[in-house]
C-alpha cells in the first residue's frame, strides 16, 4: 500500500503550495470567463447568424401534377424565416449572392457561413417525393412516374476556425435535417390521407422554431470545451511537477527505496484526479453563473465528474509521457503547454472540426479526432451538460474514453519506469 | 561475515569524452568511516552514485556484502547526497515517516525512530513545521535524517557540512562518530575539507581526475609526505615566484618547494631554524616578502605532494 504514501505525499503537496494550487484551478477560470463574456454568455439573446446562399437550383417538375417547382426557393424561405424557439428572433440573415461573392464574404467574415444549393436540388427532392410515394402505396396506384434516383449535395462552406461558423454550421446541418424529415412526413401524410394533409402540393412548409435553439449560445457550445481544455493543461502541471522531482532529486532518494514504478505513479495519480473532478465542479459553476445552461441536473453532474476524472487520467498519462524526456521542469512546462493547447484545438474544445472519418465502428463513423481520449471526454461532457444527456447517452464516448486512457497510461507508466526509474545511464 | 562490506572493482563512468571516473578499485571495510578527499570535481559523487546502484557504470561492477549492487535488498544503503533533497511542503516529520514507509518500516517502529532521529539532530521543535520553513542548517540535518531513518548499514554522506555553521557543523561530526561508535554503521564521506576527513575517517582515499591517487588512513598519509612543518610565503610581487623557488631549491635539507596558489609552499624538517638561510636566498632575488606562516604538515600537504597544486573549489 505504499501508493497510499504517494498519494498522500502528492495530495499535501498540492494543496500546501497556495500558489501553484491558484494557477492550477485559476487559470482556467480564467479562460472560462473571458469566453463567457466574449461568446454569449451573461444574458446576452440570441443573435441571427450571416449567411451567404447561393441557388444554383434549375427547379423540376412535379409527377402526376406536372407543376414546375423550385425547392432550392423554398429552402430559401424557409431558412429565412426560420427563428430562435420561444423566440421572435431568426436564426439567419439570409444574403442571396453568387458563390464569388459569398466566399469573399467568408473571408471578410461578412458571413459566418456560405451555403450552396446545387443545381439539381430540386430533382433530388422530386426523387425523394416519387420514392416516398412508392413506398406508402402497397396495392399500388399505378403511377407513371420512375424515379431518377438523383442525389444532390448542398454545401456548406466556411472557415472551421471561426466560432461563427461553428455554430451556424451545427444550427444548418439541423435545420436541412429536418427540412427532409418534414418534407417525408408531410408526403406521406398526403398519401395516407392524413387530416389536415393538403392536397398535392409539396411546396407547402411550415415554418417551426428549431428544437434546442431556445436558449443556445455559443457559450453552451463552448463550455464543455473550456473543462477538456483545463483538463489538458493538467499535462504541463504533471509533467512539470514530476520533472521537478527528478531535478530535485527526490525521486532519486524515492528509487533507492522498495517504492515500485506503479506505487509511485498510481499514488500521484490519485490526487490529481481530484483536481480534474474540482476542476468540472468549478467551472461548471463559474459557468452557470456567467449563463451556461446546465441541463439534466445532479445526475449530469455527477456523470460529468466520472468523465472528467478519465479526462484527468488521460492527461496526468500524457504528463508522465513528457515526463519521461523533459530535461527540466521548464522544459516539460513548455513541451506540456505546446502539446495540450494544440490537442485542445484537436479534440474541437474551441470550436467544431471537419468531419474526417476514418472507419465505422458499431455503425457509427469513428473520426480521425477520435484517436484522442480526450475528443469523447467532450462528446461526452457536452451531451450531458449541455444536452442533458444520461447514461445511455455518453456509454459510448465513455467507453472509448476509458480505452484510450488505459492506453496512454501503459505507455506512460512505460516509458516514465524506462527512462526515469532505472539507475541512469 | 566478510570484513569488506563494499566492493568497487575496475569502476569506470565515461560522459561522452569525459573520464569521470577511472577504474576505480576500492574495499570499504564494515564498520569503519572512509573519507572520499578530492577537489570538486574530482569523480567522489560520481563514484559514490555508481556504489549505491543510482548510476550504471560504464564498466566495472560493484559488490556489497558480496552481491551485485543491483541484486542488493533495497535498505542497505541511505545516501545523503550532496544537494538538498527534501520536499518543501511536508512536515519535517511527515517527510520521515513518507520514506520509512517506502522502505517498509512497520509502523510501531517507524514512530520511534523518527522522534528518536529528530531528537538527536535538535530538530524535535521543529517535527511538525514545513521543510521550507527550516533554516539553511536544520535542512541539512534533516537531510542527513532522511538517510538514516530506515537504519541502513551503509550510510553515504556525500559532502555533508556543505554550507554549515560550525555549531550543526559540530552537531553533524558527533552524529557520525556515534554512528559507527554505538550502531556500527559503515560510513562512507565524500568531502572536500581536510579537516573533517582527517578528524572524522579511519581511512582516506585521495581521488582527483577520478583517478584514486591514495589509500590510508590520515596518520599514515601525513607520513608518507615525512615528518616536518611547511612554510608558507607570499611575496609581494608574485611574478618573482618562480625566481625566488629556483633559489630556494638550493637551500639544504628543503624536501621540497612548490608554487601553490600564488604563494610559495616549502616543506622542510626544523622548518624555523631553516627561516634565516630562506630569507637569505630570497634577499638575492630582491623580493619582499608581503605574508610568512609556518605550520606542520596537513592532509592538504599530502594533496599538494601527490598533485603538485592545492584542492581546487
Amino acid at each position: 500500500m505504499k501508493f497510499v504514501g504517494i498519494a498522500k505525499k502528492d495530495f499535501k503537496e498540492l494543496i500546501r503550495d497556495r500558489r501553484g494550487l491558484f494557477m492550477i484551478l485559476i487559470f482556467p477560470l480564467f479562460f472560462m470567463l473571458v469566453f463567457g463574456f466574449a461568446f454569449g454568455g451573461m444574458g446576452q439573446g440570441n443573435q441571427p447568424h450571416n449567411l451567404a446562399l447561393v441557388n444554383y437550383d434549375q427547379g423540376a417538375t412535379m409527377p402526376l401534377t406536372n407543376e414546375h417547382v423550385n425547392f432550392g426557393n423554398n429552402l430559401t424561405k424557409l431558412l429565412g424565416d426560420s427563428k430562435y424557439e420561444n423566440s421572435n428572433v431568426h436564426l439567419f440573415n439570409i444574403n442571396k449572392t453568387t458563390e464569388t461573392v459569398a466566399d469573399s464574404m467568408l473571408k471578410k467574415r461578412e458571413a459566418d457561413a456560405e451555403l450552396i444549393i446545387p443545381k439539381n436540388f430540386s430533382k433530388s427532392v422530386v426523387a425523394l417525393i416519387i420514392s416516398t410515394i412508392q413506398q406508402q402505396t402497397v396495392t399500388g396506384i399505378n403511377t407513371t412516374v420512375t424515379p431518377s434516383n438523383s442525389t444532390s449535395t448542398i454545401i456548406i462552406r466556411g472557415d472551421t476556425g471561426y466560432m461563427g461558423f461553428g455554430v451556424s454550421q451545427g444550427i444548418l446541418v439541423g435545420v436541412l435535417a429536418q427540412y427532409q424529415e418534414k418534407l417525408v412526413t408531410q408526403i406521406q401524410n398526403q398519401v395516407k390521407g392524413t387530416p389536415g394533409a393538403q392536397p398535392i402540393k409539396y411546396l407547402q412548409s411550415k415554418v417551426e422554431a428549431i428544437p434546442g435553439t431556445e436558449t443556445f449560445t455559443n457559450f453552451d457550445f463552448l463550455a464543455p470545451g473550456m473543462m477538456v481544455f483545463a483538463i489538458l493543461l493538467l499535462t504541463t502541471t504533471v509533467a512539470a511537477g514530476l520533472t521537478r522531482e527528478v531535478e530535485k532529486g527526490t525521486l532519486a532518494r524515492l528509487k533507492l527505496t522498495k517504492m515500485t514504478s506503479f506505487d509511485l505513479l498510481f499514488g500521484g495519480m490519485l490526487p490529481w484526479s481530484l483536481i480534474a473532478a474540482a476542476q468540472v465542479v468549478i467551472l461548471l459553476i463559474v459557468a452557470i453563473l456567467i449563463g451556461f445552461h446546465w441541463q439534466g441536473g445532479l445526475n449530469t453532474l455527477l456523470l460529468a465528474i466520472i468523465v472528467g476524472v478519465i479526462g484527468g487520467i488521460a492527461s496526468i498519462s500524457l504528463g508522465m509521457i513528457i515526463a519521461a524526456f523533459a530535461r527540466n521542469d521548464r522544459q516539460a512546462a513548455n513541451l506540456g503547454t505546446i502539446i495540450s493547447v494544440p490537442t485542445s484545438f484537436l479534440v474541437g474544445a474551441f470550436f467544431q472540426l471537419p468531419q474526417v472519418v476514418i472507419a465505422h465502428v458499431y455503425g457509427q463513423p469513428f473520426q480521425i479526432y477520435e484517436l484522442l481520449p480526450w475528443t469523447h471526454v467532450l462528446n461526452a461532457l457536452r451531451a450531458t451538460l449541455t444536452f442533458g444527456g444520461g447514461w445511455n447517452d455518453i456509454a459510448y464516448q465513455v467507453e472509448w474514453a476509458v480505452l484510450l486512457t488505459i492506453i496512454l497510461f501503459i505507455i506512460g507508466v512505460l516509458l516514465f519506469s524506462r527512462n526515469r526509474l532505472r539507475a541512469e545511464n | 561475515m566478510s570484513d569488506i562490506i563494499m566492493d568497487a572493482q575496475e569502476l569506470t563512468k565515461n560522459f561522452g569524452d569525459l573520464t569521470a571516473v577511472n577504474n576505480l578499485n576500492l574495499k570499504i571495510n564494515r564498520g569503519e568511516v572512509f573519507g572520499f578527499l578530492g577537489p570538486n570535481g574530482a569523480g567522489k559523487t560520481t563514484a559514490i552514485n555508481m556504489m549505491v546502484g543510482l548510476l550504471r557504470p560504464t564498466s566495472g561492477r560493484v559488490l556489497i556484502d558480496g552481491k551485485k549492487v543491483e541484486d542488493v535488498e533495497k535498505g542497505t544503503v541511505g545516501i545523503c547526497p550532496q544537494e538538498l533533497v527534501l520536499w518543501n511542503f511536508l512536515t519535517c516529520k511527515e517527510s520521515l515517516e513518507l520514506i520509512g514507509n517506502m522502505y517498509e518500516v512497520p509502523d510501531a517502529e517507524l514512530k520511534r525512530r523518527v522522534k528518536q532521529l529528530l531528537n538527536d539532530l535538535f530538530l524535535t521543535e521543529k517535527a511538525n513545521i514545513v521543510v521550507d520553513k527550516l533554516s539553511g542548517g536544520m535542512k541539512r540535518r534533516m537531510n542527513l535524517a532522511m538517510a538514516l531513518v530506515h537504519e541502513p548499514e551503509i550510510v553515504v554522506l556525500d559532502e555533508p557540512s556543505e554550507g554549515l555553521d560550525p555549531q550543526s557543523r559540530r552537531v553533524l561530526w558527533n552524529y557520525i562518530r556515534r554512528l559507527r561508535d554505538e550502531e556500527g554503521k559503515t560510513v562512507i564521506l565524500t568531502t572536500h575539507l581536510m579537516d573533517e576527513a582527517d578528524r572524522l575517517s579511519d581511512r582516506i582515499g585521495i581521488i582527483d581526475h577520478g583517478k584514486l591517487l591514495l589509500l590510508d588512513t590520515p596518520e599514515n598519509l601525513k607520513k608518507e609526505i615525512g615528518e616536518g612543518d611547511v612554510v608558507d610565503i607570499k611575496l609581494s610581487d608574485p611574478n618573482k615566484n618562480q625566481e625566488a623557488i629556483t633559489v630556494l631549491q638550493g637551500v639544504e635539507q628543503v624536501q621540497s618547494v612548490l608554487e601553490v596558489n600564488d604563494r610559495i609552499n616549502i616543506r622542510a624538517l626544523d622548518a624555523v631554524g631553516k627561516l634565516p638561510r630562506i630569507m637569505e636566498k630570497l634577499e638575492t632575488v630582491e623580493v619582499s616578502i608581503a605574508d610568512l606562516s609556518v605550520r606542520q604538515n596537513t592532509l592538504e600537504d599530502v594533496f599538494i605532494n601527490l598533485t603538485g597544486t592545492g584542492l581546487r573549489e
